[in-house]
């Protein structure tokens, strides 16, 4: 899995998130459920839930609403088309204020 | 609280241990640990969760409940009631359960019966949450739990009575100065009863009659002689004189928050256990740490400190966080409190026409900024406790269903707290609440020495802090640490 971010630097408000997916023999996987969670690194905050739609085969997007500067931690949930689950985090960092 | 011999049967507006309930229920022989066992528990859950459990704050029960819950339902009992926390201190539990096995037989060193060393402890305390922001490590969390733990007992099986809790706890001495603004206390119901008692059971403890050596009910471990005792300062509510007392003459009494800090006969009495206030520079610096913590702890939340602190490690040449961190908790927890305290102080002496120095003046005065002091810890912890109140129930429901069990359901993560807005009304009600208790202390505090306009450098500052911390409560909160050199 890679992805992207924009617009980088990340800055509080709307972000976009491009996930794009490969199985092991790097072929795109089409067709999976897509779910992110951002969470701050402090607790007690809520966390931002966002969907992803596939814009291309193996390539998801969602828009998600940082609503705090800071390190944002993303959690990536996915279904695939053949009902197993997987997840993967990974980090936004320095998400700069308004 | 002091009383003259004229109030000595003032009836209080509310004694706690006369209420049906609760009163009947904290009178319980075994009440203190009837309170501690659930803590005990919860932070038995809090450890093993911070160190094997998931590393992302927001999912974890040591940094949720520490850093969430702990911190504001602490602050919030403090404003509401009293030191009810150290009542329920579970690491005393620990320490308790270990005494029946060895008995300590050391006295503290003299030279550390002071508050010397808790006030560099609390520094210590302040400045790890910032380097290793505990606010965002399970595991550093659940350590730092460990470590109270392993502190107390450690210490209480070496030295005698509770040394941890009167010359060592950070949080105990963060609980003594904030439950000097509390509205209720532990104190002597009637005055007279004491003149006639002969047995002072409420500090020697009680004694078994055929063996006058053996102690059946402690007295208090912390020194206080309730007659003598004067306020709430290093009492924690432990509730061993009231169970000591023979004549059932120890109440929790309500009174008149921080006027215990407000006069001069009431900072000039010597208090039991505790001395003379107004000569007890440790204390006053604790104050100092207390107050001006508020507001660094508050500031390093908010995007500006991450561009001061670039700033400085550029200027440096630095890339590590730590001398960084260093400057700044010296600037603003020992150059600017001098500064502006002596610069108050000086003023007092000048205009007050004060033949008192002008550390001792500082010393006096320094009490009247624990209301706002407190004022800006309640703002900020109150904040993370109120935006983040349900999120113990997810984070609970995954910690159970880690261990296999659907019995709590599915996490519900969209469980948070009030909104933002609505909290900021009250973090803004707090620090005007905590401004307008330091006004009221510096007021009649001068006004007590019949030198009303000294007031005036005193109100200032408070004014000062109070409005810092509004500006840095109206500031973006961030959450990062830091990585310098990242921009």
């Amino acid at each position: 899995m890679s992805y992207q971010v924009s617009p980088q630097p990340a800055r509080v408000g709307d972000v976009t998130i491009t996930i794009n997916m490969k199985d092991r023999s790097e072929r795109p996987i089409a067709g999976a459920s897509v779910k992110l969670e951002g969470n701050m690194s402090h607790a007690g905050m809520a966390p931002v839930i966002a969907e992803a739609r596939e814009i291309g085969p193996g390539h998801y997007q969602a828009k998600m609403k940082l609503t705090m500067a800071g390190d944002w931690d993303v959690l990536v949930l996915l279904t695939l088309p053949d009902g197993s689950e997987a997840d993967q985090e990974f980090e936004i960092k320095n998400v700069a204020p308004v | 609280m002091f009383q003259t011999d004229s109030q000595s049967k003032t009836q209080p507006f509310l004694d706690l241990l006369r209420l049906p309930l609760i009163g009947s229920l904290l009178k319980q022989r075994h009440a203190r640990t009837l309170l501690q066992i659930p803590l005990f528990v919860i932070s038995v859950a809090m450890i093993l969760h911070g160190l094997f459990g998931p590393q992302l704050a927001p999912r974890n029960l040591a940094t949720t409940l520490t850093w969430v819950h702990f911190r504001g339902a602490l602050i919030l009992v403090l404003l509401l009631a009293g030191n009810f926390f150290c009542l329920a201190c579970p690491f005393m539990l620990v320490r308790n359960f270990a005494r029946k096995f060895f008995r300590p037989n050391r006295n503290w060193p003299r030279y550390l019966r002071n508050k010397w060393l808790s006030v560099g402890l609390f520094v210590l305390m302040l400045f790890v949450y910032e380097l290793f922001d505990l606010w965002a490590s399970p595991w550093w969390t659940a350590s730092l739990i460990i470590t109270y733990f392993a502190g107390a007992l450690v210490i209480d099986s070496v030295f005698k009575h509770a040394t941890f809790c009167k010359f060592v706890c950070p949080i105990g001495q963060f609980n003594f100065i904030a439950s000097t603004v509390s509205p209720l206390e532990v104190a002597v119901r009637d005055h007279d009863v004491c003149t006639r008692c002969t047995t002072k059971d409420c500090i020697r403890g009680v004694r078994e009659p055929a063996a006058p050596l053996v102690v059946i009910q402690r007295g208090c471990e912390l020194a206080l002689f309730q007659p003598r005792k004067v306020g709430n300062l290093d009492c924690t509510f432990c509730l061993d004189c009231v169970q000591a007392c023979p004549h059932d003459n120890v109440g929790i009494i309500s009174r008149v928050p921080a006027m215990e800090l407000a006069t001069a006969p009431m900072i000039d009495t010597m208090r039991s256990g505790v001395g003379i206030l107004s000569r007890r520079k440790d204390v006053a610096a604790l104050v100092m740490v207390f107050a001006f913590g508020a507001l660094l702890n508050a500031f390093a939340m908010v995007s500006p400190v991450y561009a001061l602190e670039q700033s400085l490690a550029r200027r440096l040449g630095v890339t590590i966080e730590a001398p960084v961190l260093a400057i700044v908790f010296g600037l603003f927890l020992v150059v600017e409190p001098l500064l502006l305290i002596g610069a108050a102080a000086w003023i007092t002496k000048v205009w007050g026409r004060s033949n008192n120095s002008v550390v001792a003046l500082a010393v006096r005065y320094s009490y009247s900024l624990v209301p706002i002091g407190f004022g800006i810890w309640l703002a900020h912890y109150s904040f993370h406790f109120l935006t983040g109140l349900f999120t113990f129930i997810p984070v609970t429901q995954a910690a159970v269903a880690e261990l296999g069990s659907a019995v709590l359901g599915q996490p519900q993560w969209t469980l948070v707290g009030l909104p933002v807005n609505v909290v900021q009304v009250f973090e803004v009600g707090f620090i005007v609440l905590g401004l307008l208790g330091s006004l009221s202390v510096s007021y009649l505090l001068a006004a007590s020495e019949r030198m009303a306009r000294v007031f005036i450098p005193w109100a200032v500052l408070s004014l000062l802090l109070a409005s810092a911390a509004l500006w840095v409560m109206s500031q973006p909160m961030e959450m990062r640490g830091l990585v310098l050199g990242s921009g």
